[in-house]
């Protein structure tokens, strides 16, 4: 939990409206604010749009219409002063053929925070053999240091699709640790992620996608003040959502009596794609 | 912060450009090499030759030209065509969108790549290979067995002495450029077989361009302008200023238009 002193919207999205093609819309008048000290669960079905949300933040598509404001720039300018503050990792990446110090050389000059004491440290700590050239290193290896990169230049606006794909079970622990550490009140970390489980505990802002819009955008105590998330032996009434499991099921259900529960975010994500309406008044 | 441009990073960005084109550009150098060295060894004129003099009865070197002319329109043209070809790949087009420098900045290092070393670096390649022959060539004229039998001149020293280049060489000054700008545009507006597309786009829009151009002349003026020779032209020919502005003028639209393509640019 990160408690700040001044939280300012470092995001700003208004009426955004984007697709692909003029007939097929991704998002429909979209507005949302995000700001500096946290951490952002993008979650979607597959075509919801994430991705494109994120593109669209970091200026690499364009808005149909509609404002961005991320950082007081508009991202589809591309201005360098806007560029240096962004950690992109996109989930499909490329490396050159060179070794990790040529490419230090070559691209960190452009950000002028790079710490290259922290890129040192997080090399070490994701085990990258530095004498191999990049482009012969593992998905998984590249993608560590594509992440240390990113951090190390120590970019306000971090935006990461999908970066536990490609990750063994020992480097998604260190991706979580590293990510913990990584966070700060200037910071804000958007990650896009269908494994939930693997940021379960990272992310403390949960924001959904469906239907052209948000579907839900809600801090994780905000939703465990408001759900609650148990098993059940039987499903009634007041139950929202549930899904079978072992020894009965597995429930969402509004927290009346302010029980204490832990996020369930796959419950979650299925329970409001199912029964969005219910889950609507609560978060409105 | 400029955002437009600054220089610090603009030399940053050639920098960081070439981690990226370099290894391949040095590698079609080599292989650019390769080429001329093999044509002059192939027709360079030898004493285990017959036909080795041309009609004035010096050592004959004309297949330089051609060869010249061909082969730097080749080379240009490809080196344009792969610059900004990464920006159909969306992995690599990522990188390089998000990589902290202006659309300017980044469009600049393209020209400076493509139009400017890579012709810089086929003038210095021809010329010190033509040097080299010409040199060896010389230094074995005894071999000929021919009374009489002048020096050869390397392609600089015959070209400059030539009172034709003197006099038109500047006319034509754009040329290159065009063909480059060409290229380049044609490297960031296809996302997939860029030289091919970018030629055969050409081709048609010049074929389409003369049809018109001669069709629109011909209903014009046809039978109604009268016309004769040294018609208020001061004795200059006025057509080789026409192509000097012509094709400097169609060289910065087509930079122009890669620059707004660049910016347009989506993944």
């Amino acid at each position: 939990m990160y408690y700040l002193t001044n939280t300012v919207d470092m995001i700003n999205i208004n009426n955004l409206n984007f697709g692909y093609s003029k007939h097929k819309p991704l998002f429909k008048n979209m507005s949302m604010r995000l700001s500096n000290g946290h951490i952002y669960g993008l979650l979607g079905k597959n075509g919801a749009g994430k991705s494109t949300l994120l593109k669209n933040l970091a200026g690499l598509v364009y808005a149909q219409s509609g404002t961005l404001d991320v950082l007081g720039y508009d991202p589809a300018k591309r201005q360098p002063a806007l560029l240096e503050q962004i950690c992109f990792i996109p989930e499909e990446f490329y490396l050159p053929s060179v070794k990790i110090n040529a490419y230090i050389k070559a691209n960190a000059p452009f950000y002028k925070n790079f710490d290259h004491s922290y890129f040192t440290d997080l090399i070490k700590e994701f085990d990258i053999p530095v004498e191999q050239k990049l482009i012969n290193m593992s998905y998984g290896q590249k993608k560590k240091v594509i992440i240390a990169f990113g951090l190390a230049t120590q970019a306000k606006l971090v935006i990461m699709d999908e970066p536990t794909n490609g990750l063994d079970i020992p480097s998604k622990a260190q991706f979580r640790k590293i990510m913990a550490s990584a966070m700060t009140d200037e910071r804000c970390i958007i990650i896009s992620t269908h494994q939930v489980r693997d940021l379960d505990n990272l992310i403390d802002t949960v924001i959904m996608l469906d239907e052209n819009d948000i579907a839900l955008k809600a801090t994780v105590e905000e939703i465990t003040e408001k759900l609650t998330f148990k098993k059940v032996k039987e499903v009634d009434d007041s139950v929202f959502y549930a899904e079978p499991s072992l020894s009965g099921y597995n429930a969402v259900m509004p927290n009346y009596h302010h029980e204490e529960s832990k996020l369930d975010m796959e419950l979650l994500f299925n329970a409001i794609l199912a029964e969005k309406t219910k889950f609507k008044p609560l978060f409105s | 912060m400029n955002n437009t441009f600054n220089m610090t990073r603009f030399g940053l960005l050639l920098r960081r450009q070439w981690l990226e084109f370099g290894k391949i550009y040095l590698i079609s150098l080599v292989v650019l090499l390769g080429i001329v060295v093999g044509f002059y060894g192939y027709n360079i004129p030898s004493p285990f030759k017959n036909n080795n003099f041309d009609y004035a009865g010096n050592l004959d070197m004309r297949f330089r030209y051609p060869l010249f002319l061909i082969l730097g329109f080749v080379f240009i043209s490809i080196v344009a065509s792969s610059y900004f070809n990464i920006l159909g790949q969306k992995s690599r087009a990522i990188l390089e969108l998000m990589t902290p420098a202006s659309v300017f900045e980044k469009f600049l290092a393209g020209v400076v790549y493509t139009a400017l070393i890579s012709l810089f670096s086929y003038l210095l390649i021809f010329y010190l290979t033509d040097l080299a022959f010409v040199k060896y060539l010389n230094g074995h004229l005894n071999a000929f067995n021919h009374p009489g039998i002048k020096k050869v001149e390397s392609i600089p020293q015959e070209v400059f002495r030539d009172e034709g280049f003197g006099k038109y060489w500047a006319y034509f000054f754009a040329l290159p450029f065009l063909i480059t700008s060409i290229f380049l545009l044609g490297s960031i507006y296809f996302n997939r077989f860029h030289y091919i597309k970018t030629a055969l786009s050409v081709m048609v829009f010049v074929g389409l361009g003369s049809y018109l151009v001669v069709r629109f002349s011909v209903w014009l003026m046809e039978n109604k302008v009268r016309y004769h020779h040294n018609f208020r032209n001061d004795g200059k020919d006025q057509i080789l200023l026409a192509i000097l502005l012509i094709t400097s003028l169609i060289t910065f639209m087509v930079w122009a238009i890669t620059y707004i393509r660049l910016k347009e640019k989506e993944v």
